[in-house]
């Protein structure tokens, strides 16, 4: 009997990432977490799920395991089409794209996502990578999931950086006026914690599912911002032995993500 | 501004009957920007942020504003000045091929705009990096200093300047910096990078990897601003040099953003001809609107092609010979990043750097920079002895993990 392979906060991320994810759409995949979440959905119930990475492929066949890029030979290997990131990036702009998942530094209520600093612009006191293809894909897929760790310090009130833009200040027209053609955010996928957002109404980051060690208020707890609860929240599912074993041997077996913890 | 003074400066080859007086269609005023604006707002009334064109990204941001503040100054060529230069460029086939430090002796100067090809680590122009620090750092043959550099997303190629700056800041300097992205993905971020923006040695522009893409795309197409869906309602549109504009057509509110036209880009490709024609197979990146972009294009190629092979598949060729001004064949030209067809990342490596660069920038401790550009700069003559201290054994696994994929030589 071989030993039970333990549901680590990233193993629990991939799943739920993965579960946002519809068979037979489109998603535009950013680096990180979200390459491992797309690949496990699609060894899973998404077989059928193109993906297009910005390095410019669309459709790849994940055959040679986790890319270490969105950019590299594996995001691009028996793709139906590789171009470059402008080929991509327009095919979003002309419509695609179903979802786009990015990662970030930090959110805020309405979904609005910093990757760029903190502090001063011209000298900040962290410096991030940037945006990336993160601020289009945020901008102009139809719809955003977003995926990251829940800790306290990135799920702020107001984040330092608009880099990627979620709903901007909660106003009904504020992405008309800013141009953007996506519908805006749609899901933040974090290992406690599964929130959507109050669509058409305030637009804010509601909780829709909880670790089910947890609480509602416990994960309200590990927030800066405010949070509305789901009337019919309910406990995330996590992952079983099979799908453990399936992420641990053929989506991400040299553990760039898998077996870490997150910092409290 | 003496346009012939600027060719030479720039080293590429004018055509014989070039003749300046024959072009109507460059305006330049002696010692003058061609064209210095207000740029933010239509009307010209005020030049307060707060009350130009925008979606409601001022009512709502802290960031305080940046380059909107002053009048639009072009960090390469202007879109005229490129056209105008590009137009009276030789633009018959000849032999472009030379050794990457020549290359890069006549080329790369103090103050120019250097565009780089590639994306983080896959197929970047690694050899010639490389060359520019070992020509300016360590051979002293080159000054590149008070550069700007303009890319979507890099990794290794700009940290390793940003660390010879550190190392001798009257060799090499970064400046200015136009991008996306700089970190190094799965295995975390760029600690020069970090270091060096945090310390406030370099002035940023951020855009997203689409908003740098397309800058290259418009400058390629010869006009001078490219219409865009990203960028408005987030911190872009407060600090970085793009205006938000009301669409003629459908009235709504859309995000432009100038063109990039570098002096210098630096690419490398999977195949080329001695005159430039060149294929790109796996993701082509942003390569062909950079080189294309820049007034001149430097590229090292994995395969040297004949020209016949070029015209047996024209379809094939990305690049044109109008894009390039050298030729450099180098394998493992893109190594430690990955390039399609030939090798994997060494991934190795690349932490390598990251655990010297997080040295310097956590423990404030330079010598293991100084120990790594000693082994891998100093101590190597040229990149095959940059290769040979890697090894045989790393170089044949990152072509055993690449599995495979086609490219098409003939």
């Amino acid at each position: 009997m071989t030993e039970k392979i333990k549901a680590g906060p990233f193993e629990v991320l991939c799943l739920t990432g993965a579960r946002c994810l519809e068979d037979k759409t489109v998603v535009f995949v950013g680096t990180g977490l979200p390459m491992l979440a797309s690949l496990f959905a699609q060894r899973t119930w998404a077989p059928n799920l193109s993906l297009i990475f910005e390095g410019g492929s669309l459709g790849p066949i994940l055959w040679m395991g986790l890319p270490l890029s969105v950019g590299d030979i594996r995001a691009g290997t028996r793709a139906c089409m590789v171009k470059g990131l402008c080929a991509v990036f327009e095919g979003q702009q002309r419509g695609w794209s179903d979802y786009a998942f990015i990662g970030g530094a930090e959110i805020d209520r309405y979904g609005n996502i910093n990757s760029t600093c903190f502090g001063e612009y011209e000298k900040p006191k962290v410096r991030f990578p940037g945006s990336g293809g993160a601020g289009a894909m945020a901008a102009n897929s139809d719809r955003i999931i977003a995926i990251m760790a829940l800790e306290k310090r990135r799920f702020r009130e107001k984040v330092y950086y608009i880099t990627s833009l979620g709903f901007g200040d909660g106003q009904p027209d504020y992405r008309w006026k800013a141009g953007v053609h996506g519908r805006g955010p749609y899901r933040v996928v974090t290992d406690v914690a599964l929130f959507g957002f109050d669509v058409g109404k305030t637009n804010r980051m509601t909780l829709l599912e909880y670790h089910p060690d947890l609480s509602p208020a416990k994960i309200q707890e590990r927030c800066e911002l405010e949070l509305l609860i789901a009337p019919d929240v309910k406990p995330m599912v996590l992952p079983t032995q099979e799908q453990l074993k399936l992420m641990v041997t053929e989506v991400d077996p040299e553990r760039y993500f898998l077996g870490k913890t997150v910092e409290a | 501004m003496d346009l012939t003074k600027k060719f030479a400066d720039v080293g590429i080859p004018l055509g014989e009957k070039a003749d300046e007086d024959k072009l109507p269609y460059v305006h330049v005023v002696e010692g003058q920007v061609p064209y210095k604006s207000k740029h933010r707002v239509p009307s010209g009334e005020t030049n307060d942020p707060q009350k130009g064109l925008h979606s409601d990204i001022y009512k709502i941001s802290e960031v305080q504003h940046h380059y909107k503040e002053r009048p639009y100054v072009w960090w390469g060529p202007s879109p005229d000045e490129a056209r105008a230069i590009k137009t009276k460029e030789n633009k018959f086939l000849y032999d472009k091929r030379m050794k990457q430090s020549d290359a890069v002796k006549k080329f790369i100067k103090p103050g120019i705009n250097l565009g780089v090809a590639g994306f983080v680590n896959t197929r970047c122009p690694f050899s010639i990096v490389w060359t520019i620090v070992k020509e300016a750092l360590c051979n002293k043959t080159i000054q590149a200093t008070d550069l700007t550099l303009s890319f979507q997303s890099q990794s290794l190629c700009v940290e390793w300047l940003l660390g010879a700056m550190l190392l001798d800041s009257s060799r090499v300097s970064v400046k200015k910096v136009e991008l996306a992205w700089q970190a190094f993905e799965v295995i975390g971020s760029g600690p020069m990078w970090t270091h060096c923006v945090q310390s406030g040695m370099i002035e940023v522009d951020d855009y997203t990897n689409y908003g740098m893409s397309v800058r290259f795309k418009a400058a390629y197409m010869g006009i001078p601003y490219v219409p865009v869906r990203d960028h408005g309602g987030a911190d872009f549109e407060v600090t970085n040099r793009g205006v938000m504009t009301k669409c003629p057509f459908t009235g709504r509110n859309v995000y432009v953003l100038p063109a990039c036209h570098p002096d210098v880009a630096i690419a490398h490709v999977t195949a080329a001809d001695m005159y430039g024609n060149s294929r790109i197979f796996g993701q082509t990146l942003t390569c062909e609107e950079i080189l294309g972009a820049a007034t001149v294009g430097i590229i090292t190629c994995e395969e040297l092609i004949s020209n016949d092979a070029i015209r047996n598949y024209p379809n094939l060729t990305l690049i044109p010979f109008l894009s390039v001004h050298a030729v450099s064949p180098q394998k493992y030209g893109g190594y430690p990043g990955a390039v399609w067809g030939y090798h994997w990342f060494d991934m190795d490596f690349l932490r390598e750097w990251r655990a010297t660069g997080l040295e310097l920038r956590k423990a404030g401790n330079m010598d293991p920079l100084k120990k790594y550009y000693d082994k891998y700069f100093y101590n190597c003559d040229t990149w095959e002895d940059f290769l040979a201290v890697i090894g045989y054994k790393r170089l044949a696994q990152a072509r055993e993990l690449e599995r495979g994929q086609r490219v098409i030589l003939d």
